[in-house]
């Protein structure tokens, strides 16, 4: 089973690769083709593929490819596969053993270097804050902050940063993903870090402390720096059959109304808080700090009564005892609220059994993989990337007004 | 004429704020499996606040606001030691100084083959790390199994 797996991902890392580069723009020069007449309108729309990524065992996780060059720069680029598209944070960060180029690190007023200290749920990235021209499809920005995840040059982490405890993920390995794109619905991956110290950004001299920072050099959503399609992000992907599929391939859309293929329709517009949370009615209860994320793996909430997995006597310590592991399929009806009081209509979501399902390597997409919430995290239902198989979802960033309303909100 | 009713007001806010300050019997100890001690110091020099300390039950809760943003509750056992900690903000407190001795154990943990960035579940000997959110929404919890009160929810330890 595991060669299996592992000539399939070889193979999907040729095809695929180059399936997303084609669709991620993988050209130096901006904008869109060219020829004569009226120009054409910016390609706003990159591949997406859900595939087992650079660790060769990611699942439920959706990549694509981001062009960076030197700022300024039009032929000192490159194209970086599998980076992760995450609407659950906020910001470009790179695995700098991946990136081949110079990118010059920002520095503060009093000449020190900027790193960042990014704080997942599992563990920390530590690395410098640097600069790049990015570009996404035929979208374009300048200049923009990045962190670069794992720099050699930046080795000393601060005892603040290793402190907030997990795993180091500083390589392509421990990291699972070359990159992540962080296009939450907000602009910044710290609420109030110009004003506030909050452990995330450090002043590096022959030693880093904890600082604020301009918001203008902070991490941004880069949809929000492109010249054009900045107001948010569409994600469309198929419908994936219940035991799962391998390679599901998509579309991210950048902007929402910008041209005729991001119209917005008939869709429920669900506006989210200052958390990027909503509201979500399960089961008898009410959970404000609820979320959809496609940088969650799975479908996470607490349901006692469902049997969770065993784990198997050649690996006691699995974590697959986090998962659920009914006998048949379950069926069960959810409903989430926007912060607007718009409510969905009629949703259900299926529960299969993880073991079955993850039996089958060959697969990468899982829309029916649900997992138990870490206890004491009362109040959340984290709805994750299946929640986006068969959807197009639209995340409107923060003071975006689009023809449906105005940002943050989700909408599907 | 109105400036001195308003040092009248300040002064008076003042010693109310150190009078609460001195009835507050004990502040907890940042560290999970240790005693609870006086740490007014560890507490000035993190520029924390206590916002509240309250007796449940079967255990005492301190809750306390740091800078950050993130609010962290400290459960202590009628042993007096701390048996659990949980947090809830934009960044994770000091785990290194709240988990203590147990810290390395949770830094060392193995990565799960389906991690996400948006859920950890560690069991390592007698400690429990459960946390799970996104950027800018943490939240999460450690506690010593062994340590644990009889009688006391679980679910309550948040």
């Amino acid at each position: 089973m595991v060669s299996m797996r592992a000539l399939k991902v070889g193979l999907c890392a040729v095809l695929c690769l180059s399936a997303i580069s084609c669709g991620g723009g993988g050209g130096t020069a901006g904008g869109g083709g060219g020829g004569g007449g009226t120009p054409p309108p910016t390609n706003n729309t990159a591949s997406v593929i859900i595939d087992a990524g650079p660790s060769m065992q990611s699942v439920n996780t959706l990549f694509t490819s981001v062009t960076v060059c030197v700022p300024g720069s039009t032929t000192n680029c490159q194209t970086i596969d599998h980076i992760q598209v995450d609407t659950g944070s906020y910001g470009l960060r790179l695995l700098a053993s991946v990136v081949t180029l110079t990118l010059p690190v920002e520095t503060l007023a009093n000449g020190n270097s900027l790193a960042e200290c990014t704080e997942f749920v599992d563990g920390f990235s530590w690395g410098p804050v640097v600069t790049a021209d990015i570009q996404i499809a035929g979208e374009t920005a300048h200049a923009v902050p990045v962190q670069a995840i794992g720099d050699s040059r930046f080795t000393n982490i601060p005892a603040e940063c290793s402190g907030t405890g997990g795993t180091e993920e500083d390589s392509v390995s421990t990291f699972g993903a070359n990159g992540i794109l962080g296009i939450g619905p907000f602009e910044l991956d710290c609420g109030d870090c110009d004003t506030a110290t909050h452990g995330l950004y450090f002043a590096c001299a022959t030693s880093c402390t904890d600082t604020t920072v301009p918001a203008n050099m902070q991490v941004p959503n880069p949809v929000t720096h492109f010249a054009a399609d900045n107001n948010g992000t569409i994600i469309v992907l198929p419908s994936v059959a219940a035991g799962g599929a391998s390679n599901v391939m998509g579309s991210l859309i950048f902007g929402i109304d910008t041209q005729t293929d991001n119209a917005s329709g008939t869709q429920t517009v669900l506006t989210v808080d200052d958390n990027a949370e909503l509201l979500m009615m399960f089961n008898g209860q009410s959970l404000a700090s609820s979320f959809i994320d496609s940088g969650s793996n799975g479908i996470y909430f607490a349901d006692s009564s469902i049997v969770t997995c065993t784990a198997p006597p050649s690996d006691p310590t699995s974590q697959i005892v986090n998962f659920y592991c009914p006998a048949s399929t379950l069926t069960l009806p959810i409903t989430i609220q926007g912060m607007n009081g718009t409510m969905t209509n009629n949703l259900t979501f299926a529960v299969g059994n993880a073991i079955t399902m993850l039996d089958n390597t060959d697969f990468d997409a899982y829309p029916q993989l649900a997992g138990t919430l870490p206890a004491g995290n009362v109040g959340t239902f984290d709805y994750g990337l299946p929640f986006f198989y068969g959807r197009r979802v639209a995340v409107a960033v923060q003071g975006a007004t689009t023809t449906v309303g105005t940002g943050p909100y989700i909408a599907f | 004429m109105p400036i001195f009713p308003s040092i009248d007001f300040k002064r008076a806010t003042l010693g109310a704020a150190l009078l609460i300050a001195a009835l507050i019997p004990q502040v907890a100890s940042a560290t999970l499996g240790e005693p609870e001690i006086t740490v007014q110091g560890d507490v000035a020099q993190a520029h924390a606040a206590i916002k509240s300390s309250q007796d449940r039950s079967n255990y005492r809760v301190h809750e306390i606001q740091l800078p950050s943003g993130t609010v962290m509750r400290e459960f202590v056992a009628p042993n007096g030691n701390v048996f659990a900690v949980a947090w809830q903000g934009p960044t994770r407190p000091d785990l290194r100084q709240a988990l203590g001795q147990y810290f390395d154990a949770f830094a060392a943990a193995p990565r799960s083959k389906f991690s996400d960035r948006r859920h950890v579940q560690i069991q390592q000997g007698d400690l429990i790390v459960q946390s799970g959110g996104h950027m800018r929404a943490l939240r999460g919890r450690a506690y010593l199994q062994s340590a644990i009160p009889s009688g006391v929810n679980l679910g309550d330890l948040h």
